[in-house]
């Protein structure tokens, strides 16, 4: 058990645990955040996960926690480690179940009062066009060639099918395409469960919502977003459904016996783990990387018919109904990257579990529509609650290998909310608050009610106090269509 | 071989997914008796439509493994044929091998969706009782 009194306090916002804590630790671990959510951090178990984590092979610097941290499966999630490409490791544990889970945010030239009279209408079409909720199958149905190819091209494979432009493609993380994706390392199972699903948004946590932009922290970078007060945006929260779910099980399984072969120990099985140099660790990879291009094809699939349905509600009823992608991010990967540490030049393999990518002005991974701004880091909050976009800045990669937040937890198990609150309830509050909503599950809504979560406010201010991002604008939604 | 089936579960407090403590009087209840309150989240079977049967073959190199293997599997064929599987006919349960015979109905109504079944906390352990399991769903 680890006590507060532990942890040395290196900065406001930053809190260190040195690695002779434990003997097995191979760095020490850090967590990121105001005093607040630093002492949250002990209510569950996320910080023996994150010193967990410092005891893996070739990880390099800090085992890192975001100010959102909260207990996950093997890595906490808000949980950030890069490990030596050489000599380090590859963990499905750091990445997690929903392999690219993550964010798009497409932007309107439509004001709020242009938009209020038809977001019933608006609701119940995106609710009919973007599947959504248990048992629900996608949008899109395809063949196994045909997933094959999704999984090896992500959102390339949807611009040639025309559900993309080039300039979704442009504004998307990795360009919507990991590379090192192999269709062949997805087993088979999984693939079954991808074959249906494509087009569909989930449930759980996941939504599609309409939001009003109605705070600008930054101007510059705003307008380089292409975001204004007022404006209408919309976003879309989910991942690589079952096929994603299905690799972490499997590889999860496959790789039980590779660190006793490979000469290694783990202090959790969760994170059970293979050299990245290493046959498991690069199949591992080349599988992650086939299922976070199926999530990219998934959420510009769904962007497809959100396109679709606003023009199906809107045309001649708004001037401009047209929606240009702001970014999409992904908060749930292992990428390979290369960073300076200690003045050198190191290849890595960063994961970041709950966490997103937050690279700043200049970096040449950037789409060159962004590369003199910087990364926008997309940070949806909870059900009815305000959402963030940020910007990535040159500390995020001295501090924590251009990472940040990536969302809020939980405060409340799903039991517990639900019975605090029916789900009509939620409904009909959410209503009062001017939020329309159309959902599967009314149970599911419960589970998902604002009571439930933490205040994502509170950790983009750590962020932004960090250093590792900065605020540029936040909407609230006035939609939330919910599986 | 159904045995008798004499075990018990409860749900246990988790602030962001589903976690249950399952006993049973020997492996075959317990994998039967978790596999049955997993099921009652999931989905409600149909009252109508006829019943349907599928074999399961498992081996892992734990039992923690096999029961992890197991109710994946109930979920998967869940998913993929829309079927809720409900009853159990054991030709064999062993700390690293089960085959059985399920026999259920078409899905009435989802309840919630599993993601996975994890490993955290994970421990098939041996007791005056029988056996007894804490197991972890991320939902």
């Amino acid at each position: 058990m680890v006590k507060r009194e532990e942890f040395q306090r290196v900065d406001a916002y930053v809190w260190e645990l040195p690695r002779n804590f434990d003997s097995r630790m191979l760095v020490p671990a850090r967590i990121y955040g105001s005093e607040a959510l630093f002492r949250a951090a002990f209510d569950d178990r996320s910080i023996e996960q994150l010193v967990n984590v410092a005891m893996l092979p070739g990880i390099v610097k800090y085992a890192m926690a975001m100010p959102d941290m909260h207990q996950g499966y093997g890595f906490p999630i808000g949980g950030v480690a890069a490990f030596d490409a050489d000599t380090g490791i590859v963990s499905p544990g750091g990445v997690g179940y929903d392999i690219n889970c993550g964010v798009r945010m497409l932007a309107s030239q439509i004001e709020e009062e242009e938009i209020r009279p038809h977001l019933n209408d608006l609701a119940t079409i995106l609710y009919r066009n973007c599947p959504s909720g248990v048992g629900e199958g996608g949008a899109v149905r395809l063949s196994y060639g045909e997933l094959d190819r999704v999984l090896e091209e992500g959102a390339r494979w949807a611009k040639a099918q025309g559900y993309a432009t080039e300039d979704d493609l442009e504004r998307t993380e990795s360009g919507g395409r990991m590379p090192r994706a192999n269709p062949s390392a997805v087993p088979d199972r999984a693939k079954q469960r991808g074959l249906p699903q494509l087009g569909s948004l989930g449930s759980g946590n996941h939504f599609l919502e309409i939001d009003i932009v109605d705070a600008i922290y930054e101007a510059e970078a705003a307008a380089a977003f292409g975001l204004r007060e007022g404006q209408v945006v919309v976003q879309i929260h989910c991942g690589s459904r079952g096929l994603g779910h299905e690799v972490c099980s499997q590889y999860l399984r496959m790789l039980q016996d590779a660190p006793r072969r490979y000469g290694f120990e783990i202090p959790d099985r969760e994170l059970v783990s293979a050299p990245y140099d290493s046959v498991e660790g690069r199949d591992y990879v080349a599988a992650m990387a086939a299922a976070a291009n199926y999530a990219f094809a998934n959420r510009q699939v769904l962007a497809h018919f959100v396109r679709l349905s606003f023009e199906e509600v809107l045309a001649g009823k708004v001037s401009n109904w047209h929606l240009q992608q702001v970014y999409d991010i992904t908060h749930n990967m292992a990428k390979v990257e290369d960073h300076v540490v200690d003045g050198k030049r190191r290849t890595l393999i960063v994961h970041r579990k709950g966490a997103t990518r937050s690279f700043p002005a200049g970096h040449p991974e950037l789409t060159e529509v962004y590369r003199s701004t910087g990364q926008p880091v997309l940070v949806p909050g909870s059900m009815g609650t305000a959402s963030y976009v940020l910007v990535g800045t040159e500390s995020s990669m001295a501090l924590t290998f251009g990472s940040s937040c990536h969302g809020a937890g939980r405060t409340m198990s799903r039991h517990a909310a639900t019975r605090r609150a029916r789900g009509e309830q939620v409904r009909s509050e959410l209503h009062e608050q001017g939020i329309t909503v159309r959902a599967q599950s009314m149970r599911g809504l419960a589970e998902e009610a604002p009571f439930a979560y933490k205040d994502v406010s509170e950790v983009v201010d750590s962020v932004a106090g960090v250093g590792i991002a900065r605020k540029v604008a936040r909407v609230h939604p006035v939609a939330v269509i919910k599986g | 071989m159904q045995g008798l089936i004499m075990g018990r579960w409860k749900e246990i407090p988790h602030t962001a997914d589903l976690a249950l403590h399952v006993w049973g009087s020997d492996l075959l209840d317990l994998f039967a008796t978790a596999a049955r309150a997993m099921m009652s989240f999931v989905a409600v079977p149909a009252q109508q439509g006829g019943e349907l049967r599928a074999r399961v073959q498992l081996e892992a190199l734990d039992t923690e493994t096999l029961l992890v293997d197991w109710l994946g599997e109930l979920l998967f064929l869940l998913e993929r044929e829309r079927v809720v599987f409900v009853t159990y006919d054991f030709d064999r349960v062993t700390p690293n091998a089960l085959s059985a015979d399920l026999t259920g109905r078409p899905v009435g109504t989802y309840l919630a969706n599993i993601k996975a079944v994890t490993y955290h906390n994970l421990a098939v352990v041996q007791t005056e009782e029988g056996y007894e399991t804490e197991v972890v769903f991320d939902v």
